[in-house]
This record gives structure tokens, C-alpha cells and sequence, in this order.
């Protein structure tokens, strides 16, 4: 009898995880769809001064993305490429493609609260983490992300406040090794768009540090659009700067 | 005869018996403030030579031409287990080791620091230099993507043992990889460069990460103290950097010079005014004498047996000031080899220049052979004047006279 | 008494010239090891201040522990108006630091860029005599880089090279440009020299919205040991909780300490010679003292005090050591001040070191009259305590002993 029991448990354990793993793509699904286009703007603040900056980006899959800034005019035409973990960045003033080196990974992209890292590590959510859910009220579910033993990621944990009902979270925090919150994300508005569901205003903000944060309200969404392979070429840096 | 003149030197020795003691305490106590000295600074030079070597550069390492200038992948040694095992049959080599290393960024979830990823073989580098020596906290051992941190650089990312890290750098292929760590020990090397900046992860480890094979080195390390070893080796291999340890490290080569210059003004200037106190002694002492030789030599006595006399007397006292010395600095020396100073409130510079907060001595077999050349070279000396003085003498006069 | 004393001195000239010459030498010893002890620890420390770091460097807290654009100074006019007023202040300078990436085609280093005033800095650092190659930055001198050699060694670049510049403007913003290489510098600090890049601060700070705002402030003084009075003169001035002052003392803190590491070890060694010295002089006196017991004896016969017979011994060894440090200290002085503006310089291993780090191969004396006087009055305390012996000898016998003794 016991046996059954131990037996339904384990099983129902393995559901679970399943089930958290389940939630986790489909998250992870609506962010990037099989490819997305968006045009966002993004605004910073930084000691007690706003900034904004508006930007088309186009993804395809996990290891393919470019990005162009179009505003403000001074940084108008800088140009992303990140392709397989490499990263290129197309600068019109200076007429030149750099390559970011790895020690320049983690410097904060374009001055928020976004690392390069970040953006060249996005599939890693699904890849090197073990969902646990750990909380369930109705629709909205709390799941906590576990870095598996050699993935090569910083953070101790992630917590995700998920609903079900779109696949998409209301708040990630973000914990370091010893547990202590290091910086979270909030997302809200929450827009269908096709067959997908994405939240339109995301705002990141450090734990710690009070009067700074970077929001980004999405403009435009585009999923699954065929975009042009032209994008993920180096030479698109140039050609698609203008 | 000799017999008796010993026993006279001896004794005469002894006939001011405050004055040689005071004679024989100048010499124990200066020789063993030397010998001190020389040993506490050639244990700093020495401790931080043999760190350094045991640690990084060996007595020879071997790069690629252009790493030294650019430390880059691409510059790797391309056949460097071919080279290793030439190297092992060649004569003169002791040990061999082949590093890997990339230069890159180290993170946690709250700070990142750039770092250096060295990839070792653990036994290896103990045979090579004793690595576990090194050890400060934690236990050496790369299972499980376990890697090893310099003490600073565990400072500067707040990293315990169990602490994890992750490393990023570019690939062979000139991809962005990372690889998750976990700290399993702490070292100290001493070596800023090392202390600062390295992380240690397993040679094969890095090899993967890298994209690199087990045919290739950034490094090849070796000890080997013969001296014609540098010249063979640069030879040998014409379109590699060979480079011996003191053209990697200057500075020390710098101090070791310095160290050397200093103990032999020191040796010179503490020598020269001993032999200015065991003169004046001796000086006094025969020429308090004069009548008691002017008896000697008329009684016919040979001028030899005196001279003889004398210069026992002047090696006895240098030889009992030599013994204390040796003695008292001994002690001394082996306290501190044992013990060392301890110099904390100064550790932070002691770090930057290399040195450990304790200092240890070291014993020389040279520093005693050359003090006791030098102080019965010093009591020989000292007595000439006064003999020539006593040459000099005529017997019957120096009789007569009333003093 | 004193005639006594003099007499004896003339009498016993073997003692007496042996004390002289050794206390002589001595004093010549002690005060040139000293001299040149505080006068090698103050080029190391010119010499370095000389490079980059003040005497005085004006920070916003957290700068330098955190770093950033937090923690940048936000109105530097201000400050500097105020440091104007002070007198003992020779020259200041504000930099403006950054860390950003330099790329040149294939290659690509990360690298510190900083904005400096190219006027004030002649007059600030030795910046300009590191110079190498090309000529120096001046105000007009635009996108021109003034690079480390090592640096540029690392980049592969050459004079008149561009070089791609990209990192963030001081409110955060992208900000990218091309800077021409203008010229070369070598410090012979490896790290400065594979790191170090600059810029002139009138075109920098266009780029950077870096105008009026500053790293640190840099201060150059009239008399480098008025540091410690000028900062708090400084602190009170500028009266702002939010940024701090220090003194090279703190800026400098790992280079303080080698160099009390270096005293220490330099203090021991003299201690060395000293003891030995020390032991010499007081045998001598020993010896002559011994040869006079039968003199003494009859002093304290004919009604000589102890006191006396101390008074006695004191001015036959004051008087030694008058004569001694008579004649040696104006030599040892006139050596110390010749040395002190003609440093020696050390040929040949020099040019080899230059190469790998040290900056300067002068190594000049310090000429300094109170070290002066603290170092006599140790030669003359050494002396005066090694006739305690041979006067407590001379009272272990009674006076009529004494005038028996053999």
C-alpha cells in the first residue's frame, strides 16, 4: 500500500516538475516566438536624469538576434549583431564593426540596467535552470529556477511569478549565491499578439540601488514573421544601419 | 715546546681577563647581529625567488613568440607534448610542466573582475613545485569543474570555498564560452601576479573549454638548475621565447643584486671594525708585555717562539669570539628559520613586493666558514704591528727600562 | 678638571686617536646611511608622485572603492576656485577617467582613456617626459591619443594611427569616436604603460558630457611635507560631505609602507654597525682606563670624588667627541648636500632596470638639519654610555687599592 503511495507521489513529484518545466517554455515561447520583431523604446534613469532611446530588434530562434538604434539622432544607425555567443556592434559615427570581448560582457548595455550578457544569454532560462514550482494559487504560479550543477550562470536562484492563463510573469527576482536579492524585473500590460502573449511595459530595476532602473515599453510585436536571413549576417551591421 | 706555548698563549689570554671577555663579547655579539642579518634577508630574496619559480616562471619557460607581447590564443605552442617530451630526456631538466591559460572575465551574481584561467596538471605541478604548499584554505582538487583561486582575487569577488564563479572568454574559434566553477581552495602563491588575478582549473578542463588540444601550451615551465640548460634550450628551440627566470622577473634579479651589494658592504664595514677592536687589545696587551719578552728572548728564547706565542693568544681570542658567535647566531638563525619575524602591520606592502608577512631565515653553511675567515684573518692581522715592535727591541735594553 | 681631562687626552694618544678616528668614522656612516636611507625613500616617492598620483587628490566617496559615474565630481569649478586661494598649493589639475574599449581593426583591448589638461599637467606630472614618441598633447591637439607603448604595442598601432574608441559618456549614454595616435609614452610601469591612455579634456569632454566634471582632482604642492596640513586646510575649505581629500599617504598606502619596511630594515643594519662601533670605543676606553688604576687611585687619595673621577672620564671623552664630530660633521654635510643636488647615478645596471620599472636610476641624499642633529646625538650618547663600564670598573677598587694595583 505504502509502496502505491510512495509510487503516486514520486509520479505526481515528476508532474510537477514537468509541469514547471512546461510553464517555463511556454514562457519562454512568448518572449521569442519561432522569431519576433520589436520596435521598443527604452528609458533610463540615471541620477535623476531620463533617457530615452528607441530601437527595432529582430530575433530569430535563440542564438540569432540584431538590433538597430534609431533614437536619440546622436546614436541613431548603432547596429547589434549577436550570433552563436558572438557579438558585433556597428558604430555609423565611426564607420567601424567591433567585436565585444568577452571581458566587455557584462558591462551594462548602452548604459542600463541590461548586461550584453543578458542579451547574448537568453536561451539560458530553459537550458540552465531546473523549474520548481513552488507556489500555486489559481492561475498564477510562483516557480523557482535552480541553476543545474555546471551551468555556467551567476545567479544562486530566479523566482518567477507566472501566470498561466497568458505564459507570461508578472515579476523575476534575481538572487546571488548566498540567497540575497540582487535585482528584479517587473512586466505588465500584458498584450495577445497572434497566438502569443507578451507583457508590453518591462521595467528592471537593481535591489539595492534606489533612484536608477531601465523601462522598456514595446512599441510594436511582431512574432513569427519571416524575418530575412540578411539580418544575421556581419554585413548587415553596415547595410541595415542607415 | 709548542705544548708550552700554547699553554702560555692560553693563559696570557686570561691575564686581563675583563679585557678579552669584553674583546670576546664584541666579537659574539656582532658576528651573530651579522649573521642575522644576512640570513633574515637572504631568506626574504630566497623565499620569494623560490615562490615565484615553484609558482610560474620555473627556472626556464618556454612561450610562443609573440604571447609575451600578446597574450592571445592564436599564440599558443602548437606541439607543445613533443617539445615536453624532448625536454624530459634532455639532460639537466628536472621537471616539466605545460600551462594553459586565457585571459578573461571572472563574475559572480554581484561583481565581476578580470582573471587569467590557468589550466594545470595538479600532479604535475606538485612534482614541479610543491603546489599544495601554496594552499590557504580550502582542499586542492579540481573534481567536479573544481577550480582554484588566488587569495586576492578571492578578496576582491568576496569568493569562499564552495563559492561558485563563472569564467568567460573567447574560444579557440573566437566564440564567447563560459564555464561555471567551483572554488575549492584559496592560494596564496605570493606571486601578486598570480595572487591577483589567476584561477586554476584542470588542464583537460580547459582544453575543452578552450577549444584547444592536449598538443597545445601557452607555457612550458621548467626546473633545471644547471647553468648551461638556458643556452641549450634557446638553441634548441630558435622560433620559440625562451626565457630564463630572472629576465621574466627583474625585479627580483634587481633585489637579489642589491641583497648581495648590501651583505658584503655589512660583512665589510662589521669586520673592518672588529679587527680595529681585537687590534687595539692586543696592541695594549704585548706592549704591556715588552719586558716579559725582552726576558724571553734573553734567556734565549727564539724570536719565533714568540711570534708564535702571539699569535695564538690573538687566535684564541678571535676563536672564543668566533664560537659565541657562531654559537649565539646559530640560536639565533635557527629561531628565526623556524619562527621568522613576523611583520604584519606591514603586510599589504609586503604582498605588493612578493613577500610573506613572517619572515624566515635562512641558514647558510657559508655565512659561518666565511665569518671565521674573516675574524682569524682579522686576529692574525691585528697582532703584526706589535710585532714588528717587539723585533725591533733590543733585550738588554728593554730590561733595563723601567716600564 | 677639564685641564685634567685635557691633558690626559694628549697623554694617551693611542686611545685617544683611535676613539677620534672611530667616532669619526662613525658619524660619517651614520649620518651619510641615514642621508641617503630618507633621501632614496624621498625620490621613490617624488618619482612616483611625479608619474600620476598628487601629493593631494580630491575624490567623490565611493569613486575610488565603487567607481563609476556615480561617484564622479559633478562641479569641479567650484572646488577648484576655492583651491586657487590656497598658497601652498603649486598647481592642480582635474582628469576625467574612463575605461573603454580600443580597437584597432582585429585587435582590441580594453583600456583606460583619460582627459587631462595638457598645460597643467606639464606643470603636474611627469607625463610628458615619459614621452616616446610623437610630441605631447596641448590644449588644440584634438582627437590625439597620448598612448601607453605598451598598449599601442598591444594594439599594433603607430603614430598617426586611428584607433576606434567605444565606451559610455558620463551620463550614461553610448558614446564612440576616432582618436588619432599622436604620440607614445613609457613609464616604465608595466601596468600604466599596457593600460594607460590621454586625451586632451577640451575635445574628451565634448564626447563624454564631461564638462566641469571630474575623476578627481589632482594637486601638486609648493613643499611636499606640508601634505597633511594643506588637506585638512583643503577639507575645511571645500566643507562638502560628499567628497573626501587624501593625501599621497593613503593614495599611496602599499608604497608608505615598503618604504617603512625598508627603514626598518635599513635601521637595523645601522644598529649593527653602531653595537660594533660602540664595542670598539668602550675597549679602548676599557683598556686605557685599566692602564691608569694606579693613577686614579692616588686622584681619590688626594681627595678626588667619584663624581670626580665620572666628570673626569666624561670630558676626556667629550672632548674626543668634539673633535671627532668637529671634523666630521661638516664633511658628512657638505657630502649630503653635494649628493643631495648631484644624486649619484647608478650607470649601466640603471639602463637595463629603466627598461622594466624603475623610473629613475638618481639616487640623491637628503639634506636635512634635523635628521642632522638627532644623528650627532646619537654619537654622542653611544660615546658617553661606553665610559659607564670603565668608570664602574675604576670604583670596584678602593682608592687605596687602586694605588697598588699592578
Amino acid at each position: 500500500m505504502s509502496k502505491i503511495i510512495l509510487i503516486i507521489f514520486i509520479s505526481m513529484l515528476n508532474l510537477m516538475a514537468d509541469e514547471a518545466r512546461e510553464i517555463i517554455k511556454k514562457l519562454d515561447e512568448n518572449f521569442r516566438g519561432k522569431s519576433i520583431y520589436m520596435k521598443l523604446e527604452m528609458k533610463i534613469l540615471f541620477m535623476g536624469h531620463e533617457r530615452s532611446m528607441k530601437m527595432q530588434s529582430y530575433s530569430e530562434g535563440t542564438k540569432k538576434s540584431f538590433v538597430k538604434i534609431t533614437y536619440p539622432p546622436k546614436d541613431k544607425g548603432i547596429t547589434f549583431l549577436s550570433l552563436d555567443g558572438q557579438m558585433w556592434q556597428y558604430v555609423p559615427k565611426i564607420e567601424r564593426i567591433i567585436k565585444i570581448p568577452s571581458s566587455m560582457m557584462l558591462q551594462k548595455w548602452m548604459g542600463s540596467d541590461i548586461t550584453n550578457d543578458d542579451i547574448v544569454k537568453q536561451s539560458s532560462i530553459v537550458e540552465d535552470y531546473e523549474p520548481k514550482i513552488i507556489k500555486k494559487e489559481g492561475s498564477l504560479v510562483t516557480i523557482e529556477l535552480l541553476p543545474k550543477e555546471n551551468a555556467p550562470v551567476v545567479w544562486g536562484k530566479i523566482v518567477l511569478n507566472i501566470d498561466t492563463k497568458s505564459y507570461t510573469s508578472s515579476k523575476d527576482i534575481f538572487y546571488d549565491e548566498e540567497g540575497k536579492e540582487v535585482r528584479y524585473f517587473i512586466y505588465e500590460n500584458v498584450k495577445k499578439v497572434g497566438n502569443y502573449y507578451i507583457p508590453t511595459y518591462w521595467r528592471v530595476q537593481s535591489s539595492d540601488v534606489e533612484g536608477r532602473y531601465t523601462e522598456i515599453f514595446l512599441e510594436e510585436v511582431e512574432y513569427d514573421t519571416k524575418i530575412s536571413e540578411e539580418y544575421f549576417r556581419k554585413s548587415a551591421l553596415k547595410r541595415f544601419s542607415k | 715546546m709548542y705544548k708550552l706555548i700554547l699553554k702560555l698563549a692560553w693563559k696570557n689570554s686570561f691575564l686581563r681577563r675583563v679585557r678579552t671577555l669584553l674583546v670576546i663579547i664584541m666579537i659574539a655579539v656582532s658576528m651573530s647581529m651579522m649573521l642575522v642579518l644576512e640570513g633574515v634577508y637572504d631568506g626574504l630574496v630566497k623565499n620569494m625567488v623560490d615562490k615565484n619559480k615553484r609558482s610560474q616562471s620555473g627556472d626556464i619557460s618556454i612561450f610562443a613568440k609573440e604571447y609575451r607581447v600578446s597574450r592571445d590564443l592564436a599564440n599558443r605552442i602548437k606541439n607543445a607534448d613533443e617539445i615536453k617530451a624532448q625536454l624530459q630526456s634532455t639532460k639537466g631538466v628536472e621537471a616539466v610542466v605545460l600551462r594553459v591559460k586565457a585571459d578573461g572575465l571572472l563574475s559572480t551574481a554581484r561583481k565581476s573582475s578580470f582573471a587569467s584561467l590557468i589550466g594545470i596538471d595538479l600532479k604535475e605541478e606538485e612534482r614541479f613545485g610543491k603546489f599544495s604548499e601554496f594552499l590557504k584554505e580550502g582542499v586542492i582538487d579540481f573534481q567536479k569543474q573544481g577550480a582554484i583561486v588566488g587569495i586576492e582575487l578571492a578578496k576582491t569577488l568576496k569568493l569562499r570555498i564552495g563559492s561558485k564563479v563563472v569564467f568567460s572568454t573567447q574560444d579557440i574559434k573566437g566564440e564567447i564560452n563560459s564555464i561555471a566553477l567551483h572554488v575549492r581552495a584559496i592560494v596564496q602563491t605570493t606571486n601578486i601576479g598570480l595572487d591577483k588575478g589567476a584561477i586554476f582549473i584542470d588542464i583537460n578542463q580547459a582544453h575543452k573549454f578552450l577549444g584547444t588540444t592536449s598538443q597545445d601550451a601557452m607555457q612550458i615551465a621548467i626546473r633545471g638548475e644547471d647553468r648551461e640548460l638556458y643556452g641549450k634550450l634557446k638553441r634548441a628551440f630558435p622560433n620559440l621565447d625562451v626565457k630564463e627566470f630572472l629576465e621574466l622577473q627583474p625585479m627580483m634579479k634587481m633585489m637579489q643584486d642589491v641583497m648581495i651589494i648590501f651583505n658584503s658592504v655589512t660583512f665589510l664595514i662589521v669586520m673592518g671594525v672588529v679587527f680595529i677592536g681585537i687590534f687595539g687589545v692586543m696592541y695594549v696587551s704585548i706592549l704591556e708585555r715588552v719586558r716579559e719578552f725582552g726576558i724571553m728572548i734573553s734567556l734565549g728564547m727564539p724570536y719565533r717562539y714568540i711570534r708564535a706565542q702571539i699569535f695564538l693568544e690573538s687566535i684564541v681570542v678571535g676563536l672564543l669570539g668566533y664560537l659565541a658567535g657562531a654559537v649565539l647566531g646559530a640560536i639565533l638563525l635557527i629561531y628565526l628559520e623556524r619562527y621568522g619575524i613576523d611583520l604584519s602591520a606591514f603586510s599589504d606592502a609586503l604582498e605588493m613586493w612578493g613577500y610573506e608577512a613572517v619572515i624566515y631565515a635562512t641558514i647558510k653553511v657559508s655565512y659561518f666558514t666565511t665569518t671565521f675567515g674573516a675574524i682569524i684573518t682579522a686576529s692574525l692581522l691585528s697582532v703584526i704591528i706589535p710585532l714588528s715592535r717587539i723585533k725591533k727591541l733590543n733585550p738588554i735594553e728593554v730590561i733595563k727600562a723601567d716600564k | 678638571m677639564f685641564k685634567l681631562a685635557l691633558k690626559n687626552t694628549l697623554f694617551y694618544k693611542g686611545r685617544s686617536i683611535t676613539t677620534a678616528v672611530l667616532t669619526f668614522a662613525s658619524t660619517i656612516l651614520f649620518i651619510l646611511y641615514i642621508s641617503l636611507l630618507n633621501g632614496s625613500h624621498k625620490s621613490m616617492l617624488e618619482n612616483s608622485l611625479k608619474i600620476y598620483t598628487g601629493a593631494i587628490e580630491i575624490y567623490h566617496k565611493g569613486y575610488r572603492d565603487i567607481g563609476g559615474n556615480e561617484y564622479l565630481i559633478q562641479d569641479v569649478k567650484a572646488i577648484t576656485d576655492k583651491l586657487a586661494k590656497i598658497d601652498a598649493i603649486e598647481a592642480y589639475s582635474s582628469r576625467y577617467e574612463t575605461y573603454g574599449l580600443l580597437s584597432n581593426k582585429e585587435h582590441s583591448a580594453a583600456a583606460m582613456v583619460a582627459g587631462i589638461e595638457p598645460k597643467r599637467e606639464k606643470i603636474l606630472s611627469s607625463l610628458e617626459s615619459a614621452l616616446r614618441e610623437g610630441s605631447f598633447l596641448d590644449e588644440n591637439s584634438a582627437n590625439c591619443l597620448y598612448m601607453g607603448i605598451e598598449l599601442a604595442k598591444k594594439l599594433k598601432l603607430g603614430i598617426g594611427d586611428e584607433v576606434a574608441f567605444i565606451g559610455s559618456a558620463s551620463d550614461g549614454s553610448f558614446a564612440a569616436d576616432i582618436f588619432r595616435v599622436c604620440a607614445t609614452f613609457k613609464t616604465g610601469s608595466f601596468e600604466f604603460d599596457s593600460s594607460a591612455s590621454f586625451i586632451t579634456r577640451s575635445y574628451f569632454d565634448e564626447l563624454m558630457y564631461a564638462k566641469n566634471r571630474a575623476s578627481y582632482i589632482t594637486i601638486k604642492l609648493k613643499n611636499i611635507e606640508d601634505a597633511e596640513e594643506v588637506n585638512s586646510q583643503i577639507i575645511t575649505m571645500i566643507d562638502d560631505e560628499s567628497l573626501e581629500s587624501l593625501t599621497w599617504k593613503i593614495l599611496m598606502k602599499n608604497m608608505v609602507e615598503s618604504m617603512e619596511i625598508d627603514a626598518v630594515f635599513g635601521y637595523i643594519s645601522l644598529s649593527l654597525f653602531m653595537v660594533v662601533i660602540f664595542f670598539v670605543i668602550m675597549i679602548y676606553g676599557f683598556i686605557n682606563v685599566s692602564s691608569r688604576i694606579k693613577g686614579f687611585g692616588i686622584l681619590r687619595c688626594i681627595g678626588l670624588s667619584k663624581r670626580d673621577v665620572f666628570l673626569l672620564l666624561f670630558y676626556e671623552i667629550l672632548i674626543l667627541t668634539i673633535l671627532a664630530t668637529a671634523l666630521a660633521a661638516p664633511i658628512a654635510a657638505y657630502i649630503c648636500y653635494y649628493y643631495s643636488i648631484n644624486p649619484i647615478v647608478i650607470e649601466g645596471i640603471a639602463d637595463m632596470y629603466k627598461d622594466y620599472g624603475i623610473i629613475s636610476n638618481e639616487i640623491p641624499f637628503d639634506f636635512n638639519l634635523v635628521t642632522f642633529g638627532w644623528n650627532l646625538g646619537v654619537i654622542y650618547l653611544l660615546n658617553f654610555l661606553s665610559i659607564l663600564y670603565p668608570y664602574m670598573y675604576i670604583n670596584s677598587f678602593g682608592p687605596f687599592e687602586a694605588t697598588r694595583h699592578v
